[in-house]
């Protein structure tokens, strides 16, 4: 069965009624699918027009589920959303960031997705949709392993949120892959960081990606860090001990052992990047 | 077992309609009209598999197309197979190689993840569409200029990947060139001077331009 509604309650109430596959962007759905039909029934919601587009509120930012990547990278944003234009540029080619959603990567749960680390970054938080309601969940407790999630088969992922309170903070994305393009991450950092008129750390989030069964953020490292002055040579107070929280496996992108090297590299580098 | 009757009893209907429509459809792209008066009216949201495919009109190259397709059909197959505009080229047919890019609204994508459906009420183009009568469009013959394949099954891909990104920045930086066909892959390595034929189309299109 297909399902092709073009408003979001069509949408839930499909949902509701049948146990089915989401179609977004496809990205995902298609390449798993391979030479098979679909096994369930599929809501197709490319054409529920209300999920799509970014808007700003008083206290915080919309980003619709159905955004693509390309609108996203095209949408007028202030600089603490440089590290998911970074990712977002990352995300495939241009065909796939003209066709991939956000809710779509997010959903899909990848570890390795690289819209996780600079939203994780951005303590965003998704707003799932049934017929029930409405409710918001910090994105750091939707996703719940690799590609688990906290979404109930009748909700949808309609938008983003992510507060602005750290707007005009810097914001840094390095990914580590076997190529430049068109390459699943080994190892990536997100990292926003704000200082105060002292140029003092005042609000420092650190987000790993690739490196443990769902991407998360260096709590350690941040407290660690916040207070400290903005200056050359941060990157030098990041020590080994930081990335022991991450838990990366052997496969066959690179050993777990080379992933926690890369990951420790790569948050020195985006401090650095971040600071300077 | 199960899988493999699902997929015949499907694809039936749509590869009879995909036969006789493609007769009816040569020179006049009025493709499976006759068809269509066959069909029950259906709820415009709710299209099933089991039920009978679906009419659909389509904009490629300027020229309107009426078909009737299954909701599950993609778009490349509507071009290849119901079209017969084989110019697009099925590759891994998992949005990964490239080869069978189109542009939709000007924008490069893959038509192996599109399904046709969502094309509807968009401009489609295709390689067909680059040609103006016998003259080459400027990025073709760009690519033949810089002799820009090998084997050459990538290549309607790689050129749609150029004009898409060539519609949209006219002056390319050498950066955004690798970004912008950063989707399309050659098995035969050809990278080289598919790079600098894209460089080329830019120019003839500026010179074009300025003509």
């Amino acid at each position: 069965m297909y399902l092709r509604p073009t408003t979001l309650d069509q949408a839930v109430d499909a949902l509701e009624h049948h146990r089915a596959q989401v179609l977004a962007g496809g990205t995902d759905f298609y390449p798993a699918l391979g030479e098979r039909l679909p096994s369930t029934p599929v809501v197709d919601i490319t054409a529920v027009a209300e999920l799509k587009g970014i808007s700003v509120h008083e206290t915080f930012f919309r980003i619709g589920g159905l955004t693509t990547w390309s609108e996203l990278l095209a949408a007028q944003l202030p600089p603490c959303f440089d590290a998911l234009k970074s990712a977002a540029r990352e995300i495939g080619g241009v065909q796939i960031q003209n066709r991939g959603t956000v809710a779509g990567n997010l959903c899909n749960a990848s570890p390795a997705a690289d819209s996780v680390p600079p939203l994780l970054a951005l303590d965003a938080e998704v707003e799932l949709v049934s017929i029930g309601g409405r409710r918001g969940v910090l994105l750091a407790d939707f996703i719940v392993g690799s590609r688990k999630t906290l979404r109930r088969a009748d909700e949808l992922l309609t938008a983003v949120i992510v507060p602005r309170v750290v707007e005009n903070a810097r914001s840094v994305f390095l990914k580590l892959g076997a190529r430049r393009y068109l390459v699943i991450s080994i190892a990536m950092v997100a990292i926003v960081l704000a200082v105060d008129e002292q140029r003092r750390i005042r609000d420092i989030r650190i987000a790993v990606g690739s490196c443990s069964a769902r991407a998360q953020r260096l709590r350690e490292l941040e407290q660690f860090l916040t207070g400290r002055p903005a200056q050359a040579r941060l990157d030098a107070l990041v020590m080994p001990e930081h990335v022991k929280s991450l838990s990366p496996i052997d496969d066959v992108r690179a050993t777990a052992a080379y992933r926690s090297d890369a990951a420790l590299i790569l948050v020195r580098r985006a401090l650095q990047m971040c600071a300077s | 077992m199960n899988e493999d009757h699902d997929l015949k009893r499907t694809d039936d209907p749509c590869s009879r309609v995909s036969r006789r429509g493609f007769l009816e459809s040569v020179g006049v792209g009025m493709t499976g009209i006759a068809v269509a008066s066959n069909l029950s009216a259906q709820d415009a949201e709710e299209l099933t598999e089991d039920a009978e495919p679906k009419k659909l009109s389509l904009v490629i190259n300027g020229r309107k197309h009426m078909l009737i397709v299954e909701p599950r059909t993609n778009l490349l197959y509507v071009l290849r197979e119901k079209l017969g505009m084989t110019g697009t080229k099925p590759g891994c047919e998992r949005g990964e190689c490239g080869a069978c890019t189109v542009l939709i609204d000007d924008k490069s994508r893959y038509s192996c993840l599109t399904l046709a459906f969502e094309a509807d009420g968009h401009d489609v183009t295709t390689i067909e569409g680059l040609v103006h009568g016998e003259k080459l469009g400027v990025v073709q013959q760009a690519f033949l200029e810089k002799d820009a394949f090998q084997c050459g099954y990538c290549t309607p891909g790689q050129i749609m990947a150029a004009e898409g990104l060539l519609r949209s920045n006219h002056d390319p930086s050498d950066e955004e060139i690798r970004e912008g066909m950063s989707g399309n892959l050659c098995r035969c390595g050809a990278y080289q001077h598919i790079f600098k034929a894209v460089r080329r189309a830019a120019e003839l299109k500026k010179e074009e331009g300025s003509a």
